[in-house]
């Protein structure tokens, strides 16, 4: 029996349900050093002394480091960042000095005996202030960072510009019956993945080389970014990743790893551990970015889409960190599923004061996501068009070309949207219980992209006891990836899927992959694995054909039976390599998988770099009930559908689904990392709220199908596209419900009860009429 | 993660020698019970007591006991004890409903009432429930043993009128009178009850032969410096029919005598409207369960 | 140091800790159970959750002190004989898990649920499991799996 397409149990189920799984944070080593970092109180402020004396007296403590103990920067985009703040901090809550001690009590009392003499600097607080004419910089030596070749604007806090156009704007807005200009905000949340950013590091004297133990989405990206900034080759830095406790694009930095870089370095031959508590995870690390965005859409009294442009304003926070590709590609999500004949987009990022923001599952999506769906809402209501027929008329087929000309293939565009309208019902109202209580639906849908070009490599072997391991950097996040690569690679050789294994990525051990982001997993790995199967199955085939005098091509593998048609089972894989036993043997298979030069990217004339090489749909459909006397929603039931070409294991699929919808609720509802005084406000879990079991409405998860003509057992991807439509979905239901129309996330019961009491008086100000339009 | 600082630990197993202790050691020692705010105040640097009283050594105050026709509550006693109580939950429907949505079952079943009572915090849920139950708090200290009124507790965020060695043993709560409702909502950020209280709002009523309000009861938590007590509103309600207009007006006066403070939980003018709404919603509740308790069966 | 005796899942253990060690910390760094996560440390997340005396609460909170004499049971203590318990089982069968990171304290949290009432409806196990986030959004499975499970143990 096949693996693939099965809901199987994911292999790491009973590590994890029994306690056994090792985690980053569960690591330990002989000779372990324990690091706690002293913080930074300000926003913005030149840093005039540093006295460490006191602390390197605590007992226990075996090594201080200060930012002139380590004299690189890092960033995966600009090299802005330094290990520890040298002469100036750029936010609160950055790294200022580092204490490594022999246990973290100690270390965490040292650090409270380091003194820093701070001079306070203005600070920039906001985007918009960022761009001001006379904006202090946060970064004034920003033109002479190494950075890539993206566009900035030098001697300025813009730290990226992205443009994109196509097709004919001025003719789309001329052509248009109305025009609509609306701006939309989406705020600074935290991944808030349960295990906090933690690292382990070890420095190795005699080769001037790092091993670093971590919780990262990206094993050779980190290792890359990490050699970069310290002037080594990238052999010379070893990651090594198990289990991850939750990432969410959140993972993807040097964050607890810098730190423990920076104190291995001192405290050489004793590996040195960082973890982040959650406060500091909270107001420290990398943050989803946010966004503001003004979108102008011009459309057909019947609800035809002509043209849209649109400028995003990102707050990038005090360093680059993951969030130049965010600025850069985010944008394209907030055309849509839709065929506008004329697209523009103006991406800016800033520098502010505030900690550094980037990648959050769906890079940039989220934010696009919130706008487009928000605004197509908008123009149905104004226009009298019913909000699942405005998308319908509008949405793209397979066929169509993308926003570069790209020819769309291996989508299924439509069901989606109709699968989940359907599943809430739309076009009925449900009563609500109580006159002070109002019930509404929305929809929303969204498209992604996928990094393009990417890579991925694989190396299979088959073990003496016929086991089948898998290597490859594509850490288990959480998101199924082990269990999805472990499926495809039982098929691709022919053995069941508990014979095969996957170790933690290593990058002295694993080929080169392609981090695991963007919901390419599946599809990349997946495809090297495809290969390196048929490869490894021929030559296993090829040995059984050998050791049994059997002409291979009259035999076949299967659950790991070697199979002579026509006469039955001969040998399993394990006996076969077991009869070369005294020798000695693996069969060993290695491919590659790269979207680079594959027909489906071409594109119209020099917009190829705009391609890729899948689309993910998605949709979602909600239901809510509004408090009107409080303002609390009660999202009652939210459908959500994914195109995922086939499904590898449709559970993985429905938990990606329906992990999205909780996240997407949560985000939509409750998150917001206020920003006060350039602290941030609400820096725990007490104030920082995220859905809990108690808040999850029914969730119905619908798997959609399409034939992608590359994609490994017709397998895309799935991770992202999952959360981006939960929050316009449930704002367009409240538009649904009440009326009222929020532009700016999240939806808290205060700003939704200001919005119905504006709305209440706006209409006695009308002369009492309650129509709503 | 946050490690807590060493300190110096006493583990008392009477009432008497923890007083000693904690009177000797004047402001610097800390009595810890659950642990649930203590714990994190100190994992958080928000607090570095150099000593720690353990009570949870000291024996007989973690009972619900009956008493004069009431109900004595030991310090001691766990918020999962007091949701899991019948007594409780039969008698005085606010404290139990308040116990229900204090936080979560893992938290539920280390803090206790009086270590809620003795943080002081203005978002406390124990204490609005009380006020309406016109609890009496218990308190041992070098001078002995004293009863303070619930509503005399609290003298601001994180003060009590508790002098240094003394510490709660107990609430009594008295016997609830015939034909009488109580009842406590509370709204967090989340929406639903389990968060720290952006408004907290307990109401009793007690219906007299007329069958108008012979006696209301109304406290907020979150909307004061002090869990506080709306008597502006009760007395309006005082002598009048326990009828919607009435609430609505009640509930009026309580949000416009609240005193609510802005910050990072919710805004003060929203913290107003939602005491009005919490305290209108309560009011229904308690006479509901007052009509019920004054139709004969 | 404070002597101190617990019993963590049917074994005793004699240690003597700082009166500033948590039970959290007892656990995986003395005892080497690590299936217990420190998620936040204060009580908000609930991967630390663990049975007292078979009452779930947040060993982050609870000092190590305030374990003696008194009945631990962690993860690890579930399997019997290599065979998951059907609550375990259940979170296996139902794709209750992802990252994993909260999945010991969801099933403890509903082990716990189940021992006290044993046929539980969604409203009371999800209040019984609030306490335990799951950032990749379990809850469905979580729920489904607990359901299975009471069913199984009834079959018992």
């Amino acid at each position: 029996m096949t693996s693939v397409g099965r809901r199987v149990p994911r292999v790491d189920a009973v590590e994890k349900v029994t306690g056994s799984a090792v985690y980053g944070a569960d690591l330990a080593l002989p000779g372990m050093l324990h690091g706690a970092v002293l913080r930074s109180p300000h926003a913005h402020a030149r840093i005039v002394a540093v006295d460490i004396a006191r602390a390197e007296r605590v007992p226990g403590v075996r090594a201080v480091a200060t930012g002139r103990d380590v004299p690189f920067t890092f960033g995966a985009s600009i090299r802005d960042q330094p290990f520890l703040a040298v002469d100036r901090v750029r936010f609160v809550g950055e790294p200022v000095v580092a204490v490594a001690a022999d246990t973290e009590l100690q270390a965490q009392a040292a650090v409270e005996l380091v003194d820093v003499a701070y001079e306070g600097l203005p600070a920039v607080l906001d985007a918009r202030s960022a761009l001001a004419p006379d904006a202090p910089l946060v970064h004034p030596d920003l033109h002479a960072y190494p950075r890539g070749n993206h566009e900035i604007v030098e001697h300025s806090n813009v730290d990226t510009v992205a443009r994109f156009r196509h097709g004919d704007l001025a003719a789309g807005f001329a052509r248009a019956d109305v025009v609509f200009e609306d701006e939309f905000s989406a705020q600074a949340l935290s991944h808030a993945a349960l295990e906090t950013h933690v690292a382990v590091a070890a420095y190795h004297p005699a080769s001037r080389g790092y091993t670093l133990w971590t919780s990262s989405d990206r094993p050779f990206q980190l290792r890359g970014e990490l050699a970069a900034a310290l002037g080594l080759a990238s052999s010379q830095v070893r990651v090594v990743v198990g289990y991850v406790g939750g990432s969410f694009g959140g993972k993807n930095t040097l964050v607890a790893e810098a730190v423990a870089v920076a104190l291995a370095r001192q405290a050489p031959g004793r590996p040195v551990r960082v973890e982040l508590s959650r406060e500091e995870d909270l107001t420290a690390s990398q943050a989803r970015m946010p966004a503001l965005v003004r979108l102008q859409t011009g459309v057909l009294r019947d609800g035809t889409l002509t043209a849209r442009r649109a400028e995003f304003l990102w707050d990038g926070g005090a360093y680059a960190s993951n969030a130049v590709g965010v600025a850069v590609r985010g944008p394209k999500a907030v055309f849509g599923p839709y065929r506008i004949p004329a697209v523009e987009y103006e991406s800016r990022m800033v520098y502010t004061n505030r900690q550094p923001t980037g990648s959050y599952r769906g890079y940039g999506t989220t934010q696009a996501a919130w706008a487009c769906e928000s605004q197509m809402d908008m123009i149905a209501r104004r226009l009298g068009i019913d909000p699942l027929e405005i998308r319908r008329r509008n949405g793209y087929e397979d066929g169509d070309a993308w926003i570069n000309g790209q020819v769309m293939h291996g989508l299924n565009a439509r069901e989606p949207l109709e699968r989940v309208a359907a599943a809430i019902g739309w076009g009925t109202v449900d009563r609500a219980p109580a006159p002070h209580l109002r019930r509404g639906k929305g929809l929303a849908t969204m498209i992604k992209e996928t990094a393009t070009p990417t890579s991925s490599n694989v190396v299979l072997k088959v073990e003496q006891d016929g086991r089948l391991v898998v290597l490859c950097a594509a850490p288990e996040i959480g998101a199924g990836q082990a269990t999805v690569l472990s499926q495809m690679a039982a098929d691709a050789v022919g053995v069941p899927l508990d014979a095969v294994s996957l170790p933690p990525a290593d990058t002295a051990t694993s080929p080169y992959n392609g981090p695991v982001a963007s919901s390419r997993t599946t599809f990349h790995v997946g495809n090297a694995i495809r290969t390196a199967g048929a490869e490894i199955r021929r030559k296993a085939l090829a040995l059984a054909g050998d050791l049994l005098e059997v002409d291979p091509a009259d035999l076949d593998l299967s659950e790991g039976v070697v199979v002579a048609r026509g006469v039955g089972p001969r040998a399993t894989l394990g006996e076969l390599l077991a009869r070369r036993g005294a020798e000695g043997c693996s069969l060993v298979a290695e491919a590659r998988y790269s979207s680079a030069g594959s027909p489906l990217l071409a594109a119209d004339p020099g917009l190829g770099s705009v391609s890729t090489i899948f689309w993910m749909i998605s949709a979602q459909a909600a239901e809510i009930e509004v408090d009107t006397e409080t303002g609390v929603i009660r999202v009652v039931r939210v459908a959500a559908a994914a195109d995922v070409g086939r499904p590898v294991n449709p559970v993985g699929c429905e938990q990606q689904i329906e992990g999205g919808v909780v996240m997407g609720l949560s985000n939509a509802l409750f998150e917001d990392l206020v920003l006060d005084g350039g602290r941030i406000a609400n820096g725990t879990l007490a104030d920082y709220k995220v859905a809990t079991l108690q808040d999850v409405p029914e969730i119905v998860p619908i798997i959609v199908e399409s034939d992608h003509p590359e994609a490994p057992f017709g397998a895309k991807g799935i991770g992202e596209p999952a959360a981006a439509a939960t929050a316009p979905a449930i704002a367009n239901a409240l538009c649904d419900a009440v009326g009222v129309r929020i532009t700016d996330l999240p939806l808290t019961p205060a700003r939704v009860l200001a919005a119905i009491e504006a709305e209440r008086a706006r209409e006695v100000a009308a002369g009492g009429s309650t129509n709503r339009s | 993660m946050n490690r807590l600082r060493p300190f110096v630990f006493h583990q008392p197993t009477t009432l008497d020698e923890a007083v000693r202790i904690l009177a000797a050691e004047r402001g610097a020692a800390r009595p810890l019970a659950g642990g649930t705010d203590l714990v994190v105040d100190m994992k958080l640097g928000r607090a570095r007591p150099p000593v720690v009283v353990n009570l949870k050594r000291i024996r007989g105050l973690d009972r619900i006991e009956p008493v004069d026709g009431g109900t004595r509550i030991g310090a001691l006693v766990r918020i999962a004890a007091i949701q899991a109580s019948a007594i409780v939950r039969e008698r005085y429907p606010a404290l139990w409903r308040a116990s229900c949505t204090l936080a979560t079952p893992p938290i539920r079943n280390l803090a206790t009432i009086g270590g809620n009572l003795g943080r002081g915090s203005p978002a406390g849920d124990m204490a609005p429930p009380l006020i309406v139950h016109g609890a009496l708090v218990e308190v041992e200290g070098p001078g002995g043993r004293r009863t303070v009124p619930i509503q005399d507790l609290h003298l601001g965020p994180g003060i009590t009128c508790l002098a240094p060695g003394e510490v709660i043993t107990a609430v009594v709560l008295p016997a609830p009178p015939p034909h009488g409702g109580s009842a406590f909502r509370k709204l967090g950020k989340r929406g639903g009850g389990w968060d720290i209280a952006l408004v907290g709002a307990a109401a009793g009523l007690v219906l007299g032969g007329d069958g108008a309000i012979a006696d209301a009861r109304i406290a907020l938590a979150s909307v004061a410096p002090t869990p506080f007590r709306a008597r502006a509103a009760e007395a309006a309600l005082r002598g009048r029919p326990p009828s919607e207009e009435h609430f609505a007006r009640a509930a009026g006066i309580a949000a416009e005598e609240a005193r609510p403070i802005s910050d990072v939980r919710a805004s003060a003018a929203y913290r107003r409207s939602l005491a009005r709404v919490l305290v209108l919603r309560t009011l229904r509740d308690a006479a509901g369960l007052a009509l019920d308790a004054a139709v004969p069966r | 140091m404070i002597a101190v005796t617990v019993t963590v899942n049917g074994t005793r253990h004699d240690v003597e800790v700082e009166p500033q060690v948590t039970l959290l910390e007892l656990l995986r760094e003395r005892l080497f159970l690590r299936g217990a996560k420190e998620g936040c440390g204060v009580g908000e997340c609930g991967a630390c959750l663990v049975l007292l005396d078979g009452e779930p609460v947040s060993s982050c909170l609870v000092l190590a002190a305030d374990a003696d004499g008194r009945a631990v049971e962690t993860v690890e203590g579930l399997a019997r004989d290599g065979a998951l318990d059907p609550v375990q089982a259940a979170f296996v069968d139902h794709g209750a898990i992802q990252c994993g990171y909260c999945t010991p304290a969801m099933v403890l949290a509903a082990e716990a649920l189940l021992r006290r009432s044993p046929d539980p409806g969604p409203a009371e196990t999800a209040e019984a499991l609030a306490g335990v986030l799951c950032r990749c959004g379990s809850y469905p499975k979580v729920l489904a799996a607990v359901a299975a499970a009471a069913a199984t143990k009834a079959v018992r």
